[in-house]
């Protein structure tokens, strides 16, 4: 590159559709060809009412629906009361320790989702010490145990996207000019009003970007649901996968798919209004 | 801004590093490791449960072309025979326990058999109901009879069945008795009865199998009603009963046999079981006990059958040929106390574990055998209705 003129008069016209043709293929060949095949699957086969597994999803599996986003926005709460103030500390209060605890953040994902979902499942046990320990202090839930209840799934989605939620807040926090809260203050503000007032709205493409990352996966996720649920945990995710895999009615899955999009994204929409920001961090 | 010159490459990199601080690095990748990360789990959560008996694999890979692929359930082997058969025959065998439900499993290869595509299987290993579909289906092939003598040691009431007149696609691999799996000692009782399950006590603290035939065949015997012979309402009832007993939780999860984890671990106190499974958790659990309840207990039969795009129908025939020597059956009862459909048996489990021959799990005396039931064949309808209310009641 040395001595090369970077003047620009000679640039490829194709280069931009060059640089984006990957990309598009890819999403051509591996999103929109099979969501278009499930859109063609949850219309049903011949001799059924197109809308048949869309009306099945709603009257059937209501409270499932329900049920994955009550859970799913839960989490996304916690993670954001959790994720936060780490983030915070780590990006302004951390000095020299900020790398390692970026690290140890990013550690848990060395193993795999399944196996550290597993583990939790032995932490949780009715035989296991935090069970024998809420008992002593009575904090036990109604059913008397930890594993197989609302509270264990929530708590597991949390921890799996815990870091979803840390590091686009981390990245976002991180950009803040500090001689910006400097300034907050020589112009009287306390700390908690420069927080309020300068770093808190600076920081909420992150906030935003992390409830996305975690609320999406954890609404249609079922592997927490399936490990540390009951069959009265069931979340959509769970529903799809059986009637896919075990009682194989095809429409019924795909109809249910697509209602979970569909919801997902009408809420991000309200979501992205609600919070006024087009950017991401 | 001073200058205003075309950017030196020293410039550039400069400015390169500007913006891209360490930091920022560090977060981006780590962002990007952990999409990696959880993408590649995700698969793994799709793909195989349990990765049984993984250091054959390389064992496979290098016999080349004389290597089988064989997929069975959890808990259904001794631990030498694969390597042993490999060494005695020559042929490597990828033996993987990637079975954990008949109908998740039918979902799998359904597919890329309908369109004959491979499974990349030699043998699979499916319960008989399931076996007669995928018979019926033109999934499997003949079994060679050339390299499988042995096939004459299958014992005579198995050796005619009514999904497959003359057992030419298929062959026992083993059979099991479906019961109630509990430990007494910290129930501080003895059970006898299906019903026990459903003892308020236990709220919370019982599951039951997502195998339709064994949970249902059960829940009926405890209405007192035949699975043999049961009508679609009796099935619905049993279904109802299922249901209210989920909704209430009393029921606490519907497993493969993954019940196992949950028994050894305490967490449950009753699992609707198989036979064999107990045995596999003494060394963990010794307190652990199979019960075969006052009113019955459910008897099937996982079948050996080769999937129609196997290229190796004689490496596999030679594998079922090697688990149908009496000897040899005996060693993996052994180390899976199941029933054997292999003739003389008995007499060679004697010699290498004499306890155990005389094991009611492994040799049933005869009031149990009468107490054995068979879920009778149910049409496609029928199957659809049954299965459609099982289902709903197990809130799949």
């Amino acid at each position: 590159m040395a001595g090369t003129a970077m003047g620009g008069t000679r640039r490829n016209p194709w280069a931009p559709w060059l640089l984006v043709a990957p990309g598009v293929l890819w999403l051509l060949a591996f999103y929109l060809l099979p969501t278009l095949a499930l859109a063609r699957t949850s219309v049903g086969p011949e001799g059924v009412a197109w809308y048949d597994g869309y009306q099945r999803a709603f009257t059937d599996y209501g409270q499932h629906l329900l049920r994955s986003f009550w859970y799913a926005g839960l989490a996304t709460v916690l993670a954001l009361l959790l994720g936060y103030p780490l983030a915070y500390v780590i990006a302004f209060r951390a000095g020299r320790a900020k790398n390692l605890l970026l690290g140890l953040v990013v550690l848990p994902f060395f193993t795999t989702f399944l196996v550290r979902t597993f583990a939790w499942k032995t932490i949780l046990g009715d035989e296991g010490w935090l069970v024998g320990l809420l008992g002593t202090l009575h904090l036990l839930p109604s059913e008397g145990r930890l594993l197989s209840t609302t509270w264990a799934v929530i708590g597991g989605l949390t921890y799996n996207f815990l870091p979803f939620m840390i590091l686009p807040i981390y990245v976002s926090l991180e950009k803040i000019d500090r001689r910006l809260t400097e300034a907050a203050q020589d112009l009287y503000c306390n700390a908690l009003e420069a927080f309020r007032k300068v770093v808190l709205p600076l920081s909420l493409p992150g906030v935003f970007a992390g409830s996305l990352l975690t609320f999406i996966p954890a609404a249609g996720d079922f592997i927490n649901a399936e490990l540390l649920g009951s069959p009265n945990q069931k979340m959509l995710g769970s529903v799809i996968q059986g009637q896919f895999l075990t009682v194989r009615d095809y429409p019924l899955a795909a109809a249910l798919s697509f209602v979970l999009m569909t919801i997902i994204t009408i809420l991000v929409l309200i979501y992205t209004r609600l919070l006024g920001t087009e950017e991401l961090a | 801004m001073k200058r205003r010159e075309p950017y030196d490459e020293q410039e550039l990199q400069s400015l390169v590093r500007r913006a891209l601080s360490r930091r920022q690095f560090l977060g981006r990748t780590a962002l990007a490791a952990g999409g990696l990360a959880l993408g590649s789990s995700f698969l793994a959560a799709c793909g195989k449960k349990d990765g049984g008996a993984a250091a054959d694999s390389t064992a496979a890979a290098a016999g080349g072309a004389k290597a089988i692929n064989i997929s069975n359930w959890p808990l259904y082997i001794d631990a030498k025979t694969v390597a042993e058969f490999t060494t005695a025959t020559g042929i490597a065998a990828n033996y993987t326990e990637d079975v954990n439900d008949n109908d998740e499993f039918f979902a799998k290869i359904d597919e890329p058999l309908k369109r004959g595509q491979s499974i990349d299987r030699d043998i699979v290993v499916l319960t008989d109901w399931m076996a007669g579909r995928l018979i019926k289906l033109g999934y499997t092939q003949a079994i060679p009879t050339g390299p499988f003598p042995n096939k004459a040691n299958l014992v005579d009431n198995l050796s005619n069945v009514g999904f497959d007149p003359g057992r030419t696609h298929s062959v026992p691999w083993m059979s099991g008795m479906t019961g109630i799996a509990y430990n007494p000692k910290t129930l501080g009782r003895e059970l006898t009865s299906i019903n026990d399950i459903f003892d308020p006590k236990y709220k919370g603290k019982v599951t039951m199998l997502t195998e339709m035939r064994d949970t249902l065949g059960l829940v009926m015997l405890g209405m007192g009603k035949d699975p043999a012979t049961c009508t679609l309402d009796d099935a619905k009832a049993a279904c109802a009963k299922i249901k209210q007993a989920r909704e209430s939780g009393h029921i606490r999860r519907f497993t493969g046999n993954d019940y196992t984890d949950d028994l050894s671990a305490g967490n449950i106190s009753i699992a609707i079981a198989w036979s064999g499974d107990i045995q596999g958790l003494a060394a963990d659990s010794p307190d652990l006990v199979w019960l075969a309840p006052r009113e019955g207990a459910m008897l099937y039969s996982d079948n050996m059958m080769i999937p129609k795009s196997s290229t190796n129908p004689d490496l596999a025939a030679a594998f079922m040929n090697y688990v149908y020597d009496p000897a040899h059956s005996a060693q993996i009862i052994a180390g899976a106390p199941y029933l054997s459909p292999v003739k003389g048996m008995g007499a060679e489990l004697e010699k290498i574990d004499p306890a155990l021959a005389k094991s009611p799990l492994v040799n049933p005396p005869d009031d149990l055998r009468a107490r054995l039931h068979v879920f009778r064949w149910l049409e496609e309808a029928e199957e659809t209705e049954v299965n459609k209310a099982f289902q709903d009641a197990i809130g799949a």
